[in-house]
């Protein structure tokens, strides 16, 4: 049982790329964002109710821009505004939840309207490096703003492929969230993210890639419903093996074995006397070659 | 019988030894006894074997000598001969003590050392325990690795420090009246020592004079009646042999002074006594250094400050325990206490600027400025910030799929209300939970890890020493290879026959008590391997020195 005064937020990263999701729709026509922002929504609303404390943030990734689906720049503490909108839903819902859906359900529209349908060639990307900052910093925030003992956690709901072109932030991402003691969790709808695995990994978060994409509300309330106490007492899936080969630097192939310059710690693949990155020279003892006798062979007539 | 090069040191006739007539023979490094009549040793103990002798009290008929091995054994010796078996016995227990701590130390030392670290490291004690008390490998190989690594630590700390020269050495020698208007000089080895160390000259006298022209006794007896030795040296009498000294030091006290001191920091010369005006200082007449102007009294004085003075300057150099024997040495020396370099005429400015450098500095406010570094030069410094290619091709998409797609999301979510009650179906949701239960699809991994909590601690714990002692044992194996040498051939042999034992004697056991309680994992199958690779190596090894031979 956590104790009253303990704060848990939970900042859901949500990847909707509308290229991805837009070809989704015609693949698999019986789970598209709707259907998946409906299970997050679940997702959030049923964190907010675990405990009185929770507090709940969701970010839109796009691809062109990150989101703040909730809460709203306008909601300083976070619990104003229901007069406004007087969302008198008349199901006796939990007015904080049914105020947080509707919003939620406002500003995705409005993000959506707002992207351009002439998107470049090189904008197809998921803005996800740039999402998890903007979850760290919120958490921040709201650290500084409590001012009380906080546990913060990230999920990402990751639907489109990596970008390679975010490694690095990724990676300055996935330390400063180490640093600051916050998990990151993963539920990958498609193909499998080295980045989030390693993310995960050095979080100490739960990376699951989900076989059935239509069942994702069972797959978050079950897996990243708990908090990182509450793991340690259940079964969860293990954790999987991740690939923390490195890059050689002359191709960016991944390689087990390979040669490391001691100046300039590149990476190669292949044996080079000098190094390309920092000109050093490298003489390499060659092994001593033993001549062995041979037998004199008579010269034939 | 006795090595020819054998010293005898002591030879004892008429002992017996188990009621039988014989003789002892002291040797340099062993004590043995043989029976009278025959040429051969029936007892025969090194040293290095005997822990201790013991003799039977001073009022017994029998006059005895035992000698208590380490083993436990002890051999008793009776000195039957009439007259003189007190004397012979003595003679040999006082050459025995003398002989027995030179021996003792040395093999007390080694094993001593062997204990120690048996006790300290109760990996090594186990490893001992499996290896060489099963006798799989013998005791020798065992330490051979181990105790040169300590051996080179105990000669380094052997080093003698030298003992310097107390400055008042002279003044202790403290004069004791007799009673009847005589003088006793205690004089010690220490304090003669002490003398010729600082006193080269009268080293020298006393060398040429004893023993050949007098005593001990009379030569130090001349000496403190000397003059040289007292305070006021005016009258050097032509007999004492001690005036060549008081000359020699003079001679070297005015080539110090010509020398004068190297060190730049120090104008020796400025110090004078200067007077402001006449009645504030000492006589107004300048001070000279020739003795013929000065009164009697401060004749004497400055007699006794030169004295002092050279004193002095002599116990320095002696203590800085170079070898001094003429006076230049004696002044170079002096010179080179001051820390100046003997080149130092030539060198001056550059001293100056050490002795200033000296004086400003500590070295522990240094900042650390560490090894010398080479500036790195990057050229292609982006290199650093791209990650690894990803692995899944990237899908292309052209641009009227682009467009398609986000047209066809804008449509969706313009109108999109959440339903949050139809999310999913209850079949579905039983399918994700039976995914993710255990054995579910998602959960397969799990069974795979629980293999350090199926076998007992006690199973854990005897794998672990047989990895150890099998690591220690194959690693002699490996070491003989490349095989050069008779020594190491013979060696691999034996560690093969080594191998082939510790399997049978340890790991068979091993595996059938793991079997016997239903642990179907296979512990030590990665041993079997290192065990067979050995096996095939030294097989290797063998047909080849076969194919060689023949």
């Amino acid at each position: 049982m956590a104790s009253e005064d303990e704060v848990s937020l939970l900042v859901i990263v949500v990847d909707v790329n509308p290229i991805w999701w837009g070809q989704q729709a015609n693949r698999e026509p019986q789970f598209t964002l709707s259907k998946c922002l409906d299970a997050v929504m679940v997702m959030g609303n049923s964190h907010l109710v675990m405990t009185r404390t929770n507090k709940l943030a969701i970010i839109a990734s796009h691809c062109q821009e990150s989101h703040f689906l909730y809460p709203c720049k306008l909601w300083k503490s976070g619990d104003g505004h229901g007069d406004e909108n007087a969302s008198t839903s008349g199901d006796g819902k939990y007015e904080l939840l049914s105020v947080a859906n509707d919003f939620i359900a406002e500003e995705i529209k409005n993000l959506m309207s707002r992207s351009k349908s002439e998107v470049k060639g090189n904008q197809t990307d998921t803005l996800l490096a740039g999402s998890l900052a903007k979850a760290l910093c919120c958490i921040l925030s709201t650290k500084m703003l409590t001012g009380q003992e906080m546990k913060s956690r990230i999920l990402v709901v990751k639907a489109a492929e990596d970008c390679a072109l975010q490694y690095m932030n990724f990676m300055n991402v996935i330390f400063a969230a180490q640093k600051q003691s916050i998990l990151i969790d993963a539920c990958v709808l498609d193909s499998d993210s080295g980045l989030l695995q390693q993310a995960c990994d050095i979080t100490g978060g739960l990376y699951l890639k989900i076989p059935q994409k239509i069942a994702l509300a069972q797959y978050l309330l079950w897996v990243f419903l708990p908090d990182s106490d509450q793991r340690s007492q259940l079964v969860l899936p293990p954790p999987v093996h991740v690939d923390y080969r490195a890059a050689c630097f002359c191709h960016r192939n991944l390689i087990e074995i390979g040669y490391v310059c001691s100046v300039c710690l590149s990476i190669f693949c292949n044996f080079s006397p000098i190094c390309t990155t920092c000109e050093t020279a490298f003489k390499i003892p060659l092994p001593q070659v033993v001549k062995s006798k041979k037998k004199k062979l008579k010269p034939s007539t | 019988m006795a090595a020819l090069s054998e010293e005898v040191l002591l030879v004892v006739k008429r002992v017996r030894q188990r009621k039988q007539d014989g003789t002892l023979y002291l040797m340099a490094e062993r004590i043995a006894w043989g029976p009278e009549g025959k040429d051969r040793f029936t007892v025969s103990h090194l040293y290095a074997d005997i822990r201790c002798q013991k003799i039977s009290p001073d009022g017994k008929a029998k006059i005895q000598l035992q000698l208590v091995l380490h083993t436990g054994e002890s051999t008793n010796l009776h000195f039957s001969n009439e007259s003189t078996a007190l004397k012979d016995r003595d003679a040999a227990k006082d050459l025995l003590q003398q002989l027995l701590p030179k021996f003792k130390k040395r093999a007390n030392k080694e094993l001593e050392e062997k204990n120690r670290m048996l006790q300290e490291d109760p990996v090594l004690f186990q490893l001992y325990k499996d290896l060489v008390v099963c006798q799989v490998i013998s005791a020798e190989e065992f330490w051979a690795n181990r105790l040169s690594i300590n051996n080179v630590d105990h000669s380094l700390s052997n080093n003698k420090q030298e003992v310097g020269i107390s400055a008042a050495f002279l003044a202790d020698i403290r004069p004791q009246t007799d009673g009847c208007n005589g003088l006793r000089y205690n004089l010690t080895s220490d304090i003669i020592e002490s003398i010729f160390r600082t006193y080269p000259a009268v080293k020298q006298k006393y060398g040429e004079n004893v023993p050949h022209n007098m005593t001990e006794k009379e030569f130090w007896t001349r000496f403190f009646q000397s003059h040289y030795f007292h305070r006021d040296r005016i009258n050097t009498g032509l007999q004492d042999i001690f005036s060549e000294c008081a000359k020699q030091d003079e001679k070297g006290l005015k080539s110090m002074v010509f020398q004068g001191v190297k060190n730049p920091m120090v104008d020796l010369l400025s110090l004078e006594d200067k007077s402001l005006d006449e009645g504030y200082g000492s006589n107004s007449t300048a001070p000279s250094t020739s003795n013929t102007n000065k009164t009697v009294k401060e004749n004497s004085n400055s007699a006794i400050i030169k004295r002092f003075n050279h004193h002095s300057t002599m116990v320095l150099a002696a203590g800085s325990g170079k070898k001094a024997d003429a006076p230049n040495g004696q002044a170079c020396e002096t010179s080179s206490t001051d820390g100046n370099s003997r080149d130092s005429d030539f060198f001056q400015p550059p001293i100056k600027k050490v002795k200033i450098q000296d004086v400003i500095e500590y070295e522990d406010l240094h900042r650390e400025n560490g090894k010398k570094t080479v500036a790195l030069n990057l050229k292609k410094s982006d290199r650093y910030s791209h990650g690894p290619v990803p692995l899944l091709p990237q899908q292309y998409t052209t641009s009227q799929d682009i467009v398609n797609s986000v047209n066809c999301i804008k449509q969706e979510i313009a109108s999109y209300k959440p339903c949050l009650t139809q999310v999913m179906s209850s079949s579905t949701a039983s399918c994700a939970i039976a995914a993710l239960s255990p054995g579910g699809v998602l959960m397969q991994a799990l069974a795979q890890q629980a293999i350090n909590q199926m076998v007992p601690n006690d199973v854990q714990g005897e794998l672990k020493h047989l990895y150890t002692a099998a690591g220690e044992l194959l690693r002699h194996f490996w070491s003989c290879f490349p095989v050069n040498t008779l020594f190491l051939e013979e060696k691999v042999v034996k560690m093969r026959s080594n191998l082939e034992r510790f399997q049978m004697t340890k790991l068979r056991p091993f595996q059938e008590k793991v079997q016997r309680q239903y642990l179907s994992t296979n512990l030590t199958g990665h041993l079997e391997d290192m065990f067979q690779m050995a096996y095939n190596k030294f097989h290797a090894w063998q047909t080849r020195r076969m194919m060689r031979k023949t």
